[in-house]
């Protein structure tokens, strides 16, 4: 452990920590502005706004000497012994300048920039900013320039942080935006004809500090002072991004991430940045219902839960077929309620949606084929319940053979998951339960339609294609008519009370051993569940 | 939609002799461009997308260089002679200022632009390291000092498009 | 002064005198010889140390300290970048060497690298010396020939290979790391530092850059010796222990309003006044000198009486400018506006700024536009308030930028407001009688902190004091 002084606060700093003069700020509580320097970008200390004053402490006197220039704070090391002067008139006047400096050319495009309230330019401006403006130049509004099919670029709120092109170098290698011109006629521009098209694009918004890059899609929908912010995981595909949900009155604006330094880091993929809009289409089904003969009989949630339990204990054989987009606490209650019901149950685990390969980029940042975000929970609970493994391509058979009487499938997808033909042969059950989101050739013929959660309507946990366990509340409320799996299968379960994800993590983790790591709660970003794992399972 | 291919065999091939100079591709970036202004007096779009191909670039990355310089002309050809005036102070001292001005004038031309006949195009240059022989004015490979404005222009004048030489 | 026998322009001026046959008849490539023959790499870091040569390209840092930064025992390659990129308004000393007398240049290049262990050595030419660039080609061309260069120079097992890079106008190329990024095939944003290029520079390999007439220098002194260089300029201030003397013969450029500009050596530490005087002819036209630019035109200005400044390495320092820089020395005589001074090499510096840094990029842009517009006759004496404090705030002396060029940009600026600051003050007040007086008093850069003030400083006129003005 090594001793570093902020504005005359010792912090310390780990033996094999490699920390800059904005981190060691930010461990004393001092924030040092910044706009250029990212922690999972390189350093090129160009926006000199994290300017402090620094010197050396002698490990023996104690005396500080100060290098009587400035430095950039993300260009110098909080080595062992290292003072930063972050509070000084020197250091106050050199930020006022740079914030002038910014705006002298800047649009006064505050009233329509989706930026304002996250905007560095704005919070600097108040902190740290002058009282008086003395551009010199005409109020104007900023040119937009379309520099992909998802991203746009309000050309001249830019700072030249430079974030966004080094992005495109350094994490996905695919060089598409540019700086052009020199000087003070910099801009950022894409080449004619190759527009921001890589699979990360959505992230290069995320870290322009300024209202310059802004999300197509987006655009003048939500102020973002009325969105409120809920931690959550990823549902697009086997990675687990970790990512904030911002709401507001239940209705998802957009998806960020997260940072998770064992996951995501600092990104997320454009397929899982922009893949909620399934959560609000109308196309969503409403209103459990009961086959009966050829009516519909609409069902309230207060009476479904015994109607639907008396006819699966009278149904005979149950099969459940569990979709990987289920948390583990649902598939942990299903399994349970289905053997609780019937011993011998078969344990299905649910068709897997795979699209192409995996795929990593130059920054390490990882798309996995698998577009689910449950797969290896789901299959974990299966598996131990049901060691004997019956393949879901068995399951038409082992109807058609009249060996299954009651079947519950689960579904969640976010788009057309099965044909005619597979529905049609699963549909020969006697009883057949469809909880899902969207209608489809099974859900028409069910006996029991049960409208389904979305991954943003409910609590529960996630594990990963690297088993990394990560648990995450409900963000939204789902429509009106849909009660989400997890208090269904609470109640079905016969526990009172509202649904704890939490206890019945606690539960699994005490039954199986591989979430044996959950046992003790799961920390924000989430807990490797191979840590407890002595032997491959 | 295949663009044609603008750079010829002889380009390419010149470009490939500096690749052994350097260890990386991305090094060929200046001289690569030079070797394409030199032939067609410009650098097109196309032109970069296939330096860039070949370079094992981005086309982003090159037209990044590129731009940087206000060296490289684009948009169009520059003329066959292509004439720089100083501007800066040893030259601005000596009448630089009012050479170029005069040129503008007598050519219709704001600097940087070129004369309708393609035969000329104007430049304001920065110190152009002749200040012994200001104000001066490079045409082509070749320094004029010393220079009047009525000189200036004769000079510019008897440079017709069988001595212009491309930049 | 006047009698100095030239040694660096010692071939300018001979028929031929950029040929391989006229530079060796002379005796030419015979220190190379010897020193190859002689002198590990190591001692001749070791001589050029001794004869305390500093760099000739504007930072004046002592060239072979420099060369002792590069890792000992590193695998290599090593690589050397000579600095051609010549573009500081006022100088052409380089030009004149690479033009008439390039095997100077390359045995002074081949002697570096040989003392720096390089591998390749690239020199960055400025596209707008064609001739420099045509007559360094066939010396270089000459000197494969001969074996001064190849994989084995002059049979010592030593290899060098050299190579012309063609830069395309731009004055930051002329930076060491903007020079580098350049070469490499980017924008030419010079890199922060550390890492120094000695131990991180082209292509992430240790690399040394030098000026032309640095290497020149190198080639006199394994030539003559260092004790022969010591001999000649401004010895080492005894009181100052930090002071590396100022030794060696220099080129200076003298252009601008005097009789015989011209390239023209002595030895470093003549005064500005010996220099216009007994090699410039004096002041043309019979006029007086106004101010004279002491060594390219980002080393500010010195006054009229100001010119018995020694131009060595620490002479101008002493009269408030930034260095010795290129040694240009331009001189304005009286008719020259100082505002017109001013806004020549702001805009120089704006259209040059590279745009990395907030500071720079946006403070050279401003400064220009208020020259324009003081020239246009709407300055306010606020603007010259403002153009102080910009040239207050930009550069690596505060920290607040990459590189030097804010400083280069500051200068000019800086001093004009110390030493011109009537004439300044009464050009606005001429030109803009109704408007240049803003408000009182002219208000400093305040951080506003929390509470954001909602109100200026009361304006005389009634009008609110943050009026837009057009640029």
């Amino acid at each position: 452990m090594s001793k570093v002084l902020v504005d005359g606060q010792e912090i310390e700093i780990g033996a094999h920590e490699r920390l800059n003069g904005i981190q060691a700020a930010a461990r004393a509580g001092i924030e040092i502005p910044h706009y250029c320097w990212h922690p999972g970008l390189s350093v090129v200390a160009s926006c000199r706004m994290c300017l402090v004053e620094t010197g050396r402490r002698d490990a023996a006197t104690g005396e500080i000497s100060m290098v009587p220039k400035l430095v950039p704070a993300c260009q110098t090391p909080a080595a062992p012994g290292t003072v930063f002067v972050t509070n000084s008139a020197k250091v106050a006047a050199a930020r006022a300048l740079v914030e002038e400096d910014l705006l002298l050319r800047h649009p006064i495009d505050c009233p329509i920039c989706d930026k304002a309230g996250e905007c560095l330019l704005q919070d600097y401006h108040f902190k740290y900013g002058q009282a008086e403006r003395r551009a010199d130049i005409k109020p104007f509004t900023s040119r937009r320039r379309p520099v992909g099919g998802t991203v746009t670029l309000f050309v001249d709120r830019c700072v030249m942080c430079t974030r966004c092109v080094r992005f495109t170098r350094e994490i996905t290698g695919t060089h598409e935006l540019m700086i052009v011109n020199r000087g003070s006629q910099e801009e950022i521009d894409v080449f004619p004809g190759y527009p921001l098209a890589n699979k990360l694009s959505g992230n290069v918004v995320d870290i322009c500090p300024v209202g310059a890059l802004g999300d197509t899609e987006f655009l003048y929908r939500q102020r973002v002072w009325f969105l409120k912010r809920h931690a959550g995981v990823c549902a697009g595909c086997a990675t687990g991004c970790s990512i904030h949900v911002e709401e507001n009155q239940d209705r998802i604006y957009r998806l960020k991430p997260r940072e998770n330094p064992h996951v995501n880091r600092w990104w997320m993929c454009d397929e899982g940045r922009y893949g909620f809009q399934h959560v609000h289409s109308p196309r969503r089904v409403a209103g459990p219902r009961r086959r009966v003969g050829a009516r519909w009989e609409e069902l309230p949630w207060s009476s479904l839960p015994d109607q639907l339990d008396a006819d699966l204990r009278r149904a005979g054989r149950l099969a459940v077929v569990f979709s990987p987009h289920l948390t583990v606490e649902e598939a942990y209650l299903l399994a349970g309620y289905a053997r609780a019901i019937d011993p011998a149950a078969l344990l299905v685990l649910g068709p897997v949606p795979r699209v192409g390969r995996d795929e990593t980029f130059p920054g390490g940042f990882t798309i996995r084929a698998e577009k689910c975000p449950n797969r290896r929970g789901v299959q974990e609970i299966v598996s131990r319940l049901a060691p004997e493994q019956v393949e879901l391509a068995q399951l038409p058979e082992l109807i058609a053979a009249q060996s299954i009487q009651g079947l519950w499938v689960s579904g969640g997808y976010k788009t057309d998951w099965h044909d005619e033909s597979w529905a049609a042969a699963l549909a020969e059950v006697p009883l057949l339960v469809v909880q899902d989101l969207f209608e489809s050739p099974l859900w028409d013929r069910a006996t029991y339609q049960l409208p389904g959660a979305a991954f943003a309507e409910r609590d529960g946990s996630y594990v990963s294609a690297t088993d990394r366990l990560q648990s995450f509340r409900w963000a939204v409320r789902p429509p009106a008519q849909v009660l989400p799996e997890g208090p269904l299968l609470w109640r079905l379960s016969g526990r009172h009370g509202l649904y704890r994800a939490s206890q019945v993590l606690a539960e699994v983790a005490r039954e199986h051993a591989y979430f044996a790591a959950a046992a003790e709660g799961v920390p924000e970003v989430g807990v490797d569940l191979k840590v407890q794992l002595l032997a491959p399972v | 939609m295949a663009a044609e291919r603008i750079l010829t065999a002889e380009m390419i091939a010149e470009i490939e002799a500096y690749l052994r100079r350097y260890p990386t591709r991305q090094a060929v970036t200046l001289p690569a461009l030079h070797v394409v202004h030199h032939h067609l007096r410009h650098v097109p779009l196309q032109a970069v997308v296939e330096v860039a191909e070949f370079l094992e670039l981005s086309p982003a990355q090159v037209q990044d260089t590129l731009s940087f310089y206000g060296f490289f002309k684009q948009a169009a050809p520059h003329g066959r002679t292509r004439a720089w005036v100083c501007r800066s102070l040893s030259c601005a001292l000596r009448g630089g200022e009012e050479i170029l001005q005069h040129l503008c004038g007598r050519l219709g031309l704001e600097p940087g632009g070129t004369t309708r006949d393609g035969r000329l195009t104007l430049e304001a240059a920065e110190c152009l390291g002749a200040c012994e022989l200001a104000p001066c004015l490079l045409a082509g490979q070749r320094l004029h000092g010393n220079l009047t404005p009525a000189a200036a222009e004769g000079l510019l004048e008897s440079l017709g498009p069988s001595r212009g030489q491309a930049g | 002064m006047a009698e100095f026998e030239p040694v660096l322009l010692a071939q300018v001026g001979k028929a031929d005198s950029h040929t391989l046959r006229v530079y060796e008849a002379a005796g030419g490539y015979a220190a190379l010889r010897r020193t190859l023959a002689t002198l590990q790499p190591a001692e001749v870091v070791t001589l050029v140390k001794e004869s305390a040569l500093r760099g000739r390209g504007g930072a004046g840092f002592p060239t072979g300290l420099k060369w002792t930064f590069l890792p000992k025992d590193h695998p290599g390659p090593i690589y050397f970048c000579l600095n051609a990129d010549e573009s500081e308004p006022g100088t052409f000393n380089n030009r004149v060497l690479m033009e008439d007398d390039p095997h100077q240049v390359l045995e002074g290049l081949i002697l570096s690298s040989y003392a720096t262990r390089t591998t390749t050595a690239y020199i960055y030419l400025r596209y707008e010396y064609p001739r420099a660039r045509e007559r360094l080609q066939a010396a270089i061309d000459e000197c494969y020939a001969a074996g001064y260069l190849g994989r084995n120079v002059l049979g010592s097992g030593y290899a060098l290979d050299v190579y012309l890079h063609q830069g395309a106008a731009a004055y930051i190329c002329g930076e060491e790391t903007g020079l580098i990024e350049s070469l490499e095939g980017r924008r030419a944003w010079p890199r922060i530092k550390p890492p120094f290029p000695a131990v991180e520079g082209l292509f992430r390999k240790p690399t040394v850059v030098n000026n032309v007439e640095t290497v020149a220098c190198v080639k006199q002194i394994a030539a003559r010796g260092a004790e022969w260089f010591k001999s000649i300029g401004t010895p080492a201030d005894p009181r100052d222990p930090r002071d590396p003397g100022s030794y060696g013969p220099k080129l200076y450029c003298l252009s601008g309003h005097v009789a015989r500009p011209g390239c023209y050596e002595a030895p470093l530490g003549i005064t500005a006044r010996q220099l216009i005087d007994e090699f410039g002819g004096g002041v043309w036209k019979g006029r007086r000198v106004k101010a004279v630019v002491p060594g390219g035109i980002s080393m500010g200005l010195l006054s009229a009486d100001e010119l018995d400044c020694p131009l060595d390495f620490s002479g101008p320092g002493r009269y408030g400018c930034l260095g010795l820089g290129t040694a240009a020395v331009i001189v304005l005589d009286e008719t020259v506006a100082i505002v017109d001074f001013l806004h020549n090499t702001a805009r120089f510096f704006a259209h040059e700024s590279c745009g990395q840094c907030t500071p720079c990029r946006e403070g050279t842009a401003w400064a220009l536009r208020m020259l324009e517009r003081i020239r246009a006759g709407r300055g306010r004496w606020r603007d010259l308030e403002l153009l102080r404090e910009i040239a207050d705030s930009i550069g690596i002396i505060p920290g607040t930028t990459i590189c030097g060029l804010a400083d280069g940009a500051a200068w000019p600026l800086k001093n004009a407001m110390d030493k011109f600051r009537d004439e300044l003050q009464d050009y606005v007040r001429r030109t803009n009688p109704g408007g240049y007086r803003q408000t009182e008093p002219a208000v400093a850069a305040q951080p506003a902190g929390p509470g954001l003030a909602v109100h200026g400083p009361r304006c005389e006129a009634g009008g609110h004091a943050t009026e837009f003005r057009e640029s």
